[in-house]
């Protein structure tokens, strides 16, 4: 197994683990932490491949603008959670679903 | 210089949007005298413009590889329905100055009005499919939030929302032929379609064929999507006159005329584009005799005019479809706009509570019946002389039926504006109204519409001349004015045509001796005062998509967690697509 391969199924292990989650938690700070994972699998694929293309500076400084990008993403979804606790009183996805269509 | 005018038609009226949204609604004034310096100078630079009239691409502005070079000709049909749009609308703003006056909300419609008259320019001239697209929805966007204007009356909204999805509809087939051109032919540019039509092979065409007459239809208020330009009647009479004369209507008729060339070819194409035709020129004729409502027989006899037009087309009457439109252009804009003067005059657009309003207000009367005297069809206004071109396209190339067809419609046509006038202008007050002439900002626009009305058809040489000189795909035979006078003053078919106008108005005229064939046609006033039950239609259509909403509603449970599943499955879905493609 080349470490290309095993970094593939590392991104595909995260990526799982993330669906898994999303599909079993019903807590929204959960959501935001489980988002974080999927995007540390997007973050893992895309430094593997600048590697695999030849240019891993490219694709580390990418992962990097990523890292920094989710980051806000966090912090803004923590922030949303916190104004739906205080509006519901819950941050139980199935308690505030107002997306019902 | 031509690329310099071509911006300044479509970047002007733009610019002005930009400018009349900035200025406070409290200084009307100034937002006034700025809608209408931005819309006479635009009108002012396409009329610049008519010399510079060529075949070539006068403007490429790259922007990237994805949708191709933005590319602009201001060729004869072009550039002239750039003129009608910039200089008719110019007029419909002058006529705001008085009839919005004091308006709440200024800056919100003049800046509608300008978007959308540098949208129509932007479409005629646009050589780019995609970018035809773009400013035909631009176009749509604005019909939509203007028939809305008085947000507040429900009817309205409802109007508009009405205009935006029926043009959607047509959208869809533009767009679809767009991407079938691009993929078959690797670039958007029309003329480059034009040039190369016949390599396309029959199918796509036909596709491409059909759609475009949908789109055009549904732009154009063609049968069967008719409905909603009489609904657009509660914008205000300004915005109507405007979607009726200068902008949104002619784009359909643009569109067919446009892509004539390429698809006079496709088997059944012209016979349908006939049948829409006489199909909308007679059904919406039978609606105006019906209508009590002055805006909505206006309304109706803009949808009947223009199934002229598309019969035009239809006929390979190119030149007189296009002659036709402009006399239309200028004497439904004239009608409109004293329609405009009645109802802001009077405060309602019920013709049955009008009546004898001629002695009180003898301007609007007057330029009113010089308009109506073109639409009817009599000599020697320049609806006279257009119609009978029509016609006489009909004669020379076309189905027997469609003209005979024609005929009837065109005395249908002379009997209910004979009618409007009457109920509005003669015979016995039915209630009392307060009523004034119109104001002096509106006797401008009146007056040069009057002067259009009784003299465009003397452009008919040069127009042909012009449009033959710079439409390569076209086939189109210049004759002088006078020859094109002569040949209609001889033609037999004129005079049969004056017959049927004749006897439409006689009538009108004797309507009391006629009651009893009246009574037996009291079916056919029935139906088409429903709308001939497309109303009807339109509510199925409605009710089958709530229908179909609701059952498909229990895919969408809320969980915000299954969303994002589906979100990311999908993005792994295009990822492994691509993958495969590759």
């Amino acid at each position: 197994m080349t470490p290309l391969q095993i970094g593939l199924l590392g991104v595909l292990g995260l990526l799982g683990v993330g669906c898994y989650g999303l599909l079993i938690t019903r807590n929204l700070i959960k959501v935001v932490i489980i988002l974080q994972i999927l995007v540390k699998s997007a973050v893992l694929a895309l430094v593997l491949a600048g590697e695999a293309a030849g240019q891993a500076g490219l694709g580390q400084s990418l992962a990097a603008t990523v890292i920094v990008a989710d980051t806000m993403v966090a912090v803004v979804g923590l922030a949303l959670a916190v104004q739906v606790r205080r509006r519901c009183g819950s941050v139980d996805l199935s308690a505030i679903s107002t997306l019902r269509g | 210089m031509a690329q310099s005018l071509i911006l300044l038609c479509i970047g002007l009226p733009w610019a002005g949007a930009v400018v009349a949204w900035l200025v406070r609604n409290e200084q009307e004034r100034s937002q006034h005298a700025l809608a209408v310096a931005f819309s006479v100078a635009a009108g002012l630079a396409s009329l610049v413009l008519i010399p510079y009239a060529s075949s070539e691409v006068v403007l490429r502005l790259p922007i990237g590889g994805l949708f191709g070079d933005v590319t602009f000709v201001a060729d004869g049909l072009g550039v002239f329905l750039a003129a009608v749009a910039t200089v008719v609308g110019s007029l419909a703003v002058i006529f705001s100055v008085a009839y919005m006056h004091g308006d709440p909300q200024l800056g919100r419609f003049y800046a509608l009005v300008l978007l959308f008259i540098g949208a129509m320019v932007g479409l005629v001239l646009s050589n780019n499919m995609l970018f035809l697209f773009f400013f035909w929805e631009i176009t749509a966007l604005c019909s939509y939030a203007l028939i809305s204007y008085y947000n507040d009356d429900p009817k309205a909204v409802a109007a508009g929302i009405e205009a935006l999805i029926m043009t959607q509809v047509g959208g869809v087939g533009l767009l679809g032929g767009a991407l079938v051109v691009y993929a078959l032919l690797g670039s958007y540019e029309i003329d480059a379609f034009l040039k190369n039509a016949a390599t396309l092979g029959t199918t796509p065409l036909a596709w491409m064929a059909f759609g475009f007459l949908i789109a055009a239809a549904a732009k154009s208020a063609q049968f069967p999507f008719q409905t909603w330009l009489p609904d657009a009647m509660e914008a205000p009479t300004p915005v109507s006159a405007l979607i009726h004369a200068a902008t949104m209507v002619n784009a359909g008729v643009y569109l067919l005329a446009r892509f004539y060339p390429a698809f006079a070819p496709v088997p059944g194409w012209r016979t349908a584009v006939v049948a829409v035709g006489v199909v909308s020129a007679l059904m919406a004729a039978c609606m105006a005799l019906v209508s009590p409502d002055l805006k909505r027989a206006l309304a109706y006899s803009t949808v009947s005019q223009l199934g002229y037009m598309v019969y035009a087309v239809g006929v390979g009457g190119f030149f007189a479809s296009q002659f036709h439109l402009l006399s239309h252009a200028v004497f439904k804009a004239l009608l409109f706009l004293a329609a405009g003067a009645v109802i802001h005059a009077v405060g309602t657009r019920d013709m049955m509570k009008m009546g004898a309003l001629g002695p009180r207000m003898p301007f609007v009367r007057n330029v009113f019946v010089v308009g109506a005297a073109a639409l009817a069809g009599l000599p020697i206004l320049n609806g006279f002389w257009s119609k009978e071109l029509v016609l006489e396209a009909g004669l020379h190339d076309g189905p027997a039926w469609a003209l005979t067809l024609m005929l009837v419609g065109a005395g249908l046509t002379a009997c209910y504006t004979f009618r409007m006038v009457w109920l509005v202008f003669f015979g016995e007050a039915r209630t009392r109204l307060r009523a004034h002439d119109a104001t002096a900002s509106m006797r401008v626009s009146l007056a040069l519409l009057t002067i259009g009305t009784v003299f465009t058809w003397q452009l008919a040489g040069s127009f042909a001349r012009f449009l033959e000189g710079t439409l390569p795909f076209h086939k189109i035979h210049a004759l002088g004015t006078a020859e094109v006078v002569g040949e209609i003053l001889v033609a037999p078919l004129t005079w049969v045509a004056l017959g049927v106008i004749a006897l439409g108005l006689l009538a009108w005229w004797r309507r009391d001796q006629l009651a009893g064939v009246a009574d037996s046609f009291d079916w056919l006033a029935v139906a088409a005062s429903k709308s001939f039950g497309f109303e009807r239609i339109n509510e199925q259509v409605v009710g089958v998509t709530l229908a179909v909403a609701n059952a498909v509603r229990v895919t969408q449970p809320g969980h915000l967690s299954w969303n994002l599943v589906g979100i990311i499955g999908g993005l792994v879905a295009v990822l492994i697509f691509l993958t495969w493609g590759a």
